[in-house]
């Protein structure tokens, strides 16, 4: 085509690519391909091979266009081929029947443009190889070259890719030559071929960069990437010939691949074929040709993403070398670390101007390798998270990455890996971790921190040493302590700030995974270390994170016990423990809300009376004391009131290590509490629960040194009428109603446990009042609730009036 | 109808969850309520029932850290009204005649109580009495060995199915009861 013509048609194509136009241009092509393919058809009906030919070089002739996208001109293509195909069965059919014509492949040389000549060239020379009438070597070498003549690139591309799809089966992929049919050629023959078919290709493909104004730049690229499968079918077809071995691949493919690639000096084009050479050959080959691969790499043009095409390299030989769970697929002689370490050394100092986040991205993929292909040697984990820091220390040295940033994003990536591939106490091993996570902002440390422990927490691993406590911690100072970088204000580090209060209950869950199951004193020595950690944490820290330590502390005192045997300190351990207990809920008791450590006093007065260790009594006592204190203190919060009395009557009552004299103390301390609460019904019914106190509650005989029940039923008796002349003070008559029954229900209780004093007369006595009140009542529904629980009393006491102990009982149907 | 009963989980507390084994057993949209006797502790226990199903009921312990949760309820399902309390406001604790107070008071078929950190399942005078136990095992000063624990129920109308799951020397074992409503 003349210079002017190829000026005019860009000038036109860039008129013909308004969309509308390209749509019609398309529809109209389309049309024409149509037409002259259903006359090529029917005159091939008509055995007219000459006429057929003709029309399929018309039709041929819409691919001569330059005014498509490429988009559309693959469309334009696709239906071509599908035409064309016609062509070739109608020919292949005519040689298998004996009737075909030899000359065409002269013949249709004379076709007067070079495009549909190509096109028809190629199709009968494949039907004539299939069918014997010309060698193939020859014939495919040929076609290869005649390509030439096609450089305009899109149309090129087009039909190099036509001719690769149509000689697919007919690649020679043997060792030797077939002895029966001549010429057919070996698989050297296809390696030139195909080899051949891609630099050209390549080369078309690089020049459609340079085609046309540098305002449609993006577009063009765009077009290019569009267009990429067409030059890397090629290297597919090259991975699937059988004949191509590693050593074949080292020598030929390879070489001949690299050299186009580095040459060409197009970034579109090396980044997509370094990443295409990756995929499609396989992890074996390129093995064996590590050094030839990263050398080219080296060699790329400076606008090369060569990052991804590392990381890519790295991560098929790390899955490779991992799989079936085996570690033995990397032959001894090939240091894979050494190797990518040194490349990536490499590429690092040849490009200055390379960002840190690809650096970070870089030993990242480094790392995961080490960790995966060389699991039991920490060094060479530590060895890369050195480097990375270093990196970082030469940029700027003792400066965080700024948080938010690429650089930041990737290294939170980087210690991720760790974690997910390794359980926390390897990673601990690796003790340059640590400062690559100091490189990072609040923000970033804090969501490495919570990573952390949530893999702990779901991997359910167990901390088992003080040591290796510590070192946990060194980690993760940022949820443990306040940070001087943190965005936060000490203001907003409290139980109203959601995300606070999540952060603290997952370093509390942490802490139940602190455990050394067989060694006691490890696990105090773990509790010692916790509590000198968190007591820096700050009191808001210290509400979330003490209670466990405290728990786990009463429940360590039971482990001595269970020694007792083998240990003579238990006592003194178990003491130290308690001691510090006091010390930690004392602190507590400094946040505005007095439940927790009221309840975690009675914990340890529990405790300290089921281990009977020679202190018991005395701490049990000061636990009780100071919870009872702590009670006194929620004067104002009557409903807080209420609940605490009844949690320290419950505990009291299962608390055996009392003597008398601070049992009594208690005893009357608890009662007269009850008879102060504010409002009536609670004291009712707190007192009925006091009644307890004096009968199954166990206090210590200190003759016998053992426990017994008090049984005191003059003060059982006591607390009950008590409660009953509370009960008439009552303005509300449903709520005395119920109240009269619960009293009821109570003597029965006692009834039952053979009180002396409470016979079958006192019941019915009180049946005959409860029956008289409830009358009084309305039948509204709270009422109807009030009536039905009485009835309940009744029928079962129906039930009961059949034993032999209720005999007499008088109660009416 | 399916029901969930547990409880005394004490997260974070006295443990860091629950044990693997059953929360892989528990998946959502197998179960239709859950009843809970109450020391999760925190709101991130109760989200996770939340997730379990919606119709999720929670009565008060000793060490939950929501002030709000009742101390009783009562929910019926299929023909069973089922009362549910955590056992900590009943002196003496465990006592099995003022449980059967408790029951009376409630009017109710069956009562769910906890505390204990102890499985218990058991009928009296026609009544029925659960503690599903620790859902976690936690630590309990009065139970020296605490075998996690919880109850499935199979309600259909009248006839419920008792599913106990433990974990007992972390072995995964599971029993079943029936019990009929007179």
């Amino acid at each position: 085509m003349s210079m002017q013509k190829a000026v005019d048609n860009n000038r036109s194509s860039n008129a013909g690519l308004s969309m509308d136009n390209q749509e019609k241009l398309l529809a109209d092509a389309l049309q024409n391909v149509r037409q002259h393919a259903f006359a090529m058809k029917r005159v091939l009906d008509q055995q007219s091979v000459m006429e057929g030919l003709k029309h399929a070089a018309n039709m041929l002739g819409e691919l001569r266009t330059s005014l498509l996208s490429p988009k559309n001109y693959y469309e334009l293509h696709v239906v071509v081929v599908e035409e064309l195909h016609h062509l070739e069965l109608y020919l292949t059919d005519e040689f298998e029947h004996g009737r075909g014509s030899h000359d065409l492949y002269e013949v249709v040389q004379y076709a007067g443009n070079i495009v549909p000549r190509l096109y028809l060239l190629i199709t009968i020379g494949h039907v004539y190889i299939r069918a014997n009438e010309l060698p193939r070597r020859e014939v495919l070498r040929d076609l290869v070259e005649m390509c030439r003549g096609v450089q305009h690139p899109l149309r090129g591309l087009f039909l190099r890719n036509y001719l690769l799809q149509c000689v697919k089966s007919l690649l020679p992929d043997t060792e030797e030559e077939n002895q029966e049919a001549s010429k057919t050629g070996t698989i050297l023959d296809s390696l030139d071929f195909i080899l051949l078919n891609f630099s050209e290709m390549n080369k078309l493909w690089v020049r459609m960069q340079y085609q046309g104004h540098t305002r449609d730049l993006q577009r063009r690229e765009q077009e290019r990437r569009e267009l990429r499968i067409l030059v890397g079918t090629n290297l597919v077809r090259l991975s699937e010939l059988e004949c191509v071995n590693v050593e074949r691949y080292k020598t030929i493919v390879l070489p001949k691949i690299m050299e186009q690639v580095v040459s060409c000096r197009d970034s579109i084009a090396q980044e997509y074929l370094m990443e295409c050479i990756i995929q499609v050959f396989p992890d074996e080959y390129h093995l064996n040709t590590l050094n030839e691969f990263l050398k080219a790499c080296r060699e790329l043009s400076a606008s090369v993403n060569i990052r991804n095409i590392l990381i890519s390299l790295i991560d098929r030989l790390t899955a490779y070398s991992t799989r079936d769970g085996s570690q033995q697929n990397i032959p001894e002689n090939i240091q894979l670390f050494d190797i990518f370490s040194e490349q990536i050394a490499e590429v690092v100092k040849s490009r200055i101007n390379m960002p840190p986040e690809d650096i970070v991205a870089l030993q990242s993929a480094l790392l995961n390798l080490s960790l995966k292909c060389y699991r039991d040697q920490f060094e060479y984990g530590n060895k890369v998270l050195e480097n990375t820091r270093k990196i970082f220390d030469n940029i700027a040295l003792d400066t965080q990455v700024q948080t938010g940033t690429p650089a930041a994003k990737e290294l939170v990536k980087m210690l991720k890996i760790p974690i997910d591939c390794y359980d926390i106490l390897d990673v601990l091993k690796l003790n340059h971790y640590k400062l690559v996570l100091q490189l990072l902002s609040y923000r970033e440390r804090h969501t490495v921190c919570m990573y952390i422990i949530n893999s702990i927490l779901d991997k359910e691993t167990i901390i088992p040493t003080a040591e290796q406590v510590t070192q946990l911690f060194e980690l993760l100072l940022t949820l443990i302590i306040d940070q001087t970088d943190s965005a936060l204000e000490t203001s907003r580090q409290t139980i109203t700030n959601e995300d606070f209060v999540e952060e603290q209950n997952l370093v509390a869950r942490l802490y139940n995974n602190f455990q050394a199951p067989n060694d006691p004193d490890q696990q105090y020595h773990i509790i010692k270390i916790c509590q000198d950690t968190f007591k820096n944490g700050g009191l808001e820290r210290m509400r979330f994170t003490y209670p466990p330590i405290i728990m786990q502390a009463y429940a360590l005192t039971f482990r001595y016990k269970n020694i007792r045997e083998q240990d003579e300190k238990w006592e003194k351990k178990c003491q130290k423990l308690f001691q510090l207990c006091n010390q930690l809920i004392n602190t507590l008791t400094k946040l505005e809300t007095n439940d927790l450590p009221l309840r975690l006093y009675l914990q340890g007065a529990l405790a300290a009376s089921e281990i009977g260790s020679e202190n018991a009594e005395t701490i049990a006592y000061e636990f009780f004391s100071q919870a009872y204190t702590l009670y006194e203190e929620q004067a104002g919060d009557t409903r807080a009131q209420s609940a605490s009395l009844t949690l320290l009557i419950g505990t009291l009552e299962k608390v055996t290590c009392f003597a008398e004299e601070n049992h009594s103390t208690l005893r009357q301390s608890l009662t007269q509490a009850a008879t102060r609460l504010v409002k009536r019904p609670d004291q009712v019914r707190t007192l009925l629960l006091c009644t307890h106190l004096f009968w199954s509650a166990q206090r210590l005989n200190e003759s016998t040194q053992k426990s017994e029940q008090v049984h005191d039923n003059e003060k059982v008796l006591a607390c009950l009428k008590k409660a009953t002349k509370l009960t008439t003070q009552i303005m509300d008559q449903s709520v005395q109603v119920q109240l009269y029954n619960e009293l009821l229900n109570t003597y029965i209780y006692f009834f039952n446990q053979n009180l002396p004093d409470i016979d079958i007369t006192l019941l019915n006595s009180l049946i005959e009042k409860l029956q008289n009140e409830m009358s009084k009542i309305s039948s509204n529904e709270n009422d109807e609730f009030i009536r039905n629980q009485i009835q309940k009393t009744f029928d079962y006491l129906r039930q009961q009036s059949q034993l032999e102990k209720f005999q007499g009982l008088q109660i009416n149907n | 109808m399916l029901v969930l009963v547990l409880g005394d989980l004490h997260i974070p507390y006295r443990v860091s969850g629950l044990p693997h084994e059953f929360r892989k057993l528990l998946t959502p949209g197998r179960i239709q309520h859950i009843l809970c006797t109450g020391n999760l502790c925190t709101k991130e226990t109760v989200d996770y029932l939340k997730t379990l199903t919606a119709d999720v009921h929670i009565v008060r312990g000793d060490f939950d850290d929501n002030p709000n949760f009742v101390d009783q309820k009562v929910v019926t399902v299929g023909q069973f009204r089922i009362g549910l309390c955590h056992g900590h406001q009943i002196v003496p604790w465990g006592d099995i005649e003022s449980l059967s107070m408790l029951q009376r008071q409630m009017d109710v078929d069956i009562l769910i109580t906890g505390h204990t950190h102890k499985f218990e399942a058991f009928e009296r005078d026609n009544k029925f009495f659960i503690n599903p136990g620790s859902a976690t095992g936690a630590f309990n000063s009065l139970n020296s060995s605490t075998t996690p624990s919880f109850v499935l129920m199979d309600i259909q109308q009248a006839s419920l199915t008792l599913y106990v799951y433990q974990l007992i020397n972390e072995k995964f074992t599971v029993e079943r009861l029936e019990y009929r409503k007179a």
